[in-house]
């Protein structure tokens, strides 16, 4: 018995012995650097979680996961639906546990608010792949913002139709931060215009039954109507219902994200005339969305489009390889790394994209878009682009 | 005048398709004292059936759903066989340990098979109209509810009151034992019930799909508006359980339209008045105290 014992321990060890160099080899030839993403990876936004995975492997697949001497390992955290608490505890973990150099992901403003502490703490650059509440900017030296600021499309939306004569607005907003910055930038815009703002409406998030509100904007006879709902169900819903009280072939309806070409299937017809402001469309004809969308579909299906949580992701990894190339064979420091971004302009796929070094906000195209019935589906069609669109604060 | 038809039309529309879904939870529970809180799982099956019946197989709108009941009853009696039949007599506890794994599972399932976004409905052109009543337009499709609503529970309600089954039923709900000391088969009532109750649940997934979007989360979504109704409703009362859905879906619509900030929480301040007012439902009767 002894004997045996023996043996398997000298067996061991030899394995062990083995191994051991074998394992440490790799790690001397190349270092690694971690990138940590934070999303919703399940749960009611589950989808935002799944595209930003399909823009990172997409970025990955046109270029590898080499930048600068160090591989890429992405590092992924689940925060299972809207959960700040969660994502600040992930973010924590994340940065001290998994000593990750960069964090990335983020869905929900509150979110990103969230992991705002730890981030300065330990003084990590954090890519805001979607979450655009004007207030965060400030609220951290180190995120950058890779989707846009709310208050942009709603002030866009605001003096578009003010241009084409609308006189009374009205808004409608889900019930959460960016939902009364969107209210509150459309309202100062439109009056700021000329335009009289005759209601708005905050909208709970758990609301089922949208009826009530489509009623409501109707009997306030507006002309116009800003919209912004989260995409999913609510949006929908929503949609659906201001068609059945026949507001979409009326009224002026400009919304966001809530009927991104991505999200276009989910909708019957009630949604054609819907109207939205956004920063990427996947009708972009460049060489860059062209490129981005043949892998993404080589990779995930010829069915399947970009959306702005895609793009989003995709273009965080540009940004990865610039801080990167910024601080070639130095150990990696988030403050070098951040200043390296200051000003950096490059070719989205969305188009051309500048940081504007101050905010660390983007200033990027805008399109507006109506979704029509063409070649036999619904299809978001550009009807005008707004070139080099300024955030709040940009020179 | 207009608000009000508006309200009245939208509210009660709204509440008997609340009703439809819920009223089987009402009536498993008061018979088979299980709180099944997987009851929102069957409604989820029954409209993923019925639209993947419709759109891409083409079948019929009315047939899709009738197929989609049946379907589910059917294999709701499979699973109280199975599952469920441990449940009877065990601890809250156990039951809601079980019926919650079962939500989980179902969730999980329907992300795997759809994807974790929304399943497109598209309604038959003929309903995606409306109708103009004389004083206003309304929603063809919600009218069909309105009828559909009013026909079915109609015709739960005669079962319930006029027929040697109902008879039953009522009495298993009231005293079990006593139900299966004068020879009748209650566990076999149990499944009838039990198929019954997810038939209708399967009903108001599929019927009400172009109202409560079908989603993998459906189960635990609607939850609490279902949880809601039941426990306003008391054991195995059908009347009240209509009385209180359409009461439900008026107050929801009205507080939404008069108070759209607050409007949603209307509905947990009368739920806690009405629980606090008559703990054992709206219309218990007071003399088995």
């Amino acid at each position: 018995m002894k004997r045996r014992q023996q043996v398997v321990t000298t067996l061991a060890l030899i394995s062990l012995a083995a191994i051991v160099p074998a394992a440490l080899a790799p790690v001397h030839a190349q270092e690694v650097l971690k990138v940590g993403i934070i999303g919703q990876f399940t749960g009611p936004f589950a989808v935002s979680g799944e595209q930003y995975k399909q823009g990172l492997d997409s970025y990955l697949a046109q270029n590898g996961a080499m930048a600068s001497g160090r591989k890429l390992e992405l590092v992924y955290r689940d925060t299972g639906g809207p959960n700040p608490a969660q994502a600040k505890r992930l973010a924590e973990e994340l940065l001290v546990r998994d000593k990750v150099s960069i964090l990335g992901g983020l869905y929900l403003s509150p979110e990103a608010a969230a992991a705002a502490p730890a981030v300065n703490e330990t003084k990590t650059p954090a890519l805001l792949f979607n979450a655009a509440s004007p207030s965060l900017m400030p609220a951290s030296p180190f995120f950058v913002r890779m989707g846009q600021n709310i208050s942009v499309p709603a002030r866009l939306g605001a003096e578009w139709a003010r241009s084409l004569g609308k006189a009374r607005g009205y808004s409608v907003v889900g019930d959460y931060t960016p939902g009364h910055d969107t209210e509150a930038a459309f309202a100062e815009a439109f009056s700021a215009g000329g335009g009289q703002v005759v209601g708005k409406d905050r909208v709970p998030l758990n609301t089922v039954d949208f009826a009530p509100y489509a009623e409501r904007i109707a009997n306030a006879d507006p002309d116009v109507l800003e919209v912004f709902i989260p995409p999913g169900a609510a949006a929908v819903s929503f949609i659906k219902a201001l068609a059945a009280r026949g507001l979409t072939q009326k009224i002026l309806i400009i919304g966001q994200g809530e009927a991104e070409d991505s999200d276009l299937h989910l909708f019957d017809d009630s949604v054609i005339g819907f109207h939205s402001i956004i920063y990427y469309s996947s009708t972009v004809d460049s060489p860059e969305n062209n490129a981005f969308k043949a892998t993404l579909q080589q990779k995930f299906g010829a069915k399947v489009l970009p959306s702005t949580f895609t793009l989003g992701a995709y273009d965080a990894l540009t940004l990865v390889h610039r801080m990167l190339e910024a601080q070639q064979d130095k150990g990696f420091d988030g403050k070098t790394a951040i200043e390296s971004l200051r000003g950096f302009s490059w070719k989205s796929p969305r188009g051309p994209v500048t940081i504007d070094p101050a905010t660390r906000e983007l200033v990027q195209n805008f399109y507006i878009r109506r979704v029509e019935q063409k070649d036999g589906r619904l299809q978001n069609v550009v009807i005008k682009t707004l070139e080099g669109v300024k955030p709040p604060g940009v020179k | 005048m207009s608000t009000l038809a508006f309200v009245l039309l939208y509210g009660v529309s709204y509440g008997l398709l609340l009703c439809i879904i819920s009223v089987g939870l009402v009536v498993t529970m008061g018979l088979m004292r299980v709180v099944n809180l997987a009851h929102g799982a069957f409604a989820a099956i029954g409209g993923y059936l019925a639209m993947g019946l419709l759109t891409p197989l083409g079948v019929p709108f009315g047939l899709a759903i009738v197929l989609a009941v049946v379907a589910v009853a059917a294999f709701s009696v499979v699973i109280e066989r199975l599952l469920y039949v441990h449940l009877y007599g065990a601890s809250e506890l156990d039951q809601v340990l079980l019926t919650v794994g079962i939500n989980f599972i179902v969730v999980a399932g329907l992300t795997l098979a759809f994807g974790p976004n929304v399943l497109p409905t598209r309604l038959p052109a003929s309903l995606a109209t409306s109708v103009d009543l004389g004083f206003r337009s309304f929603e063809t499709y919600r009218l069909l509810v309105l009828g559909v609503g009013v026909v079915v529970i109609g015709a739960l309600w005669l079962v319930f009151e006029r027929t040697a089954l109902g008879a039953r039923l009522r009495a298993a709900v009231d005293n079990r034992s006593m139900t299966q000391a004068i020879g009748i088969d209650v566990s076999r009532l149990f499944s009838i019930a039990f198929a019954l109750g997810s038939g209708l649940a399967a009903l108001g997934g599929a019927l009400g799909a172009p109202l409560l979007p079908l989603e993998p989360l459906y189960p635990f979504k609607y939850l609490v508006l279902v949880l809601v109704i039941v426990a306003l409703s008391g054991f195995g009362n059908i009347r009240a359980t209509l009385l209180v859905a359409v009461f439900v879906g008026i107050v929801d619509t009205a507080g939404r339209y008069f108070l759209p900030d607050s409007g949603s929480f209307t509905l947990y301040v009368l739920l806690i008045v009405l629980i606090v007012w008559r703990p054992d439902g709206l219309l218990a009767r007071r003399a088995r105290r």
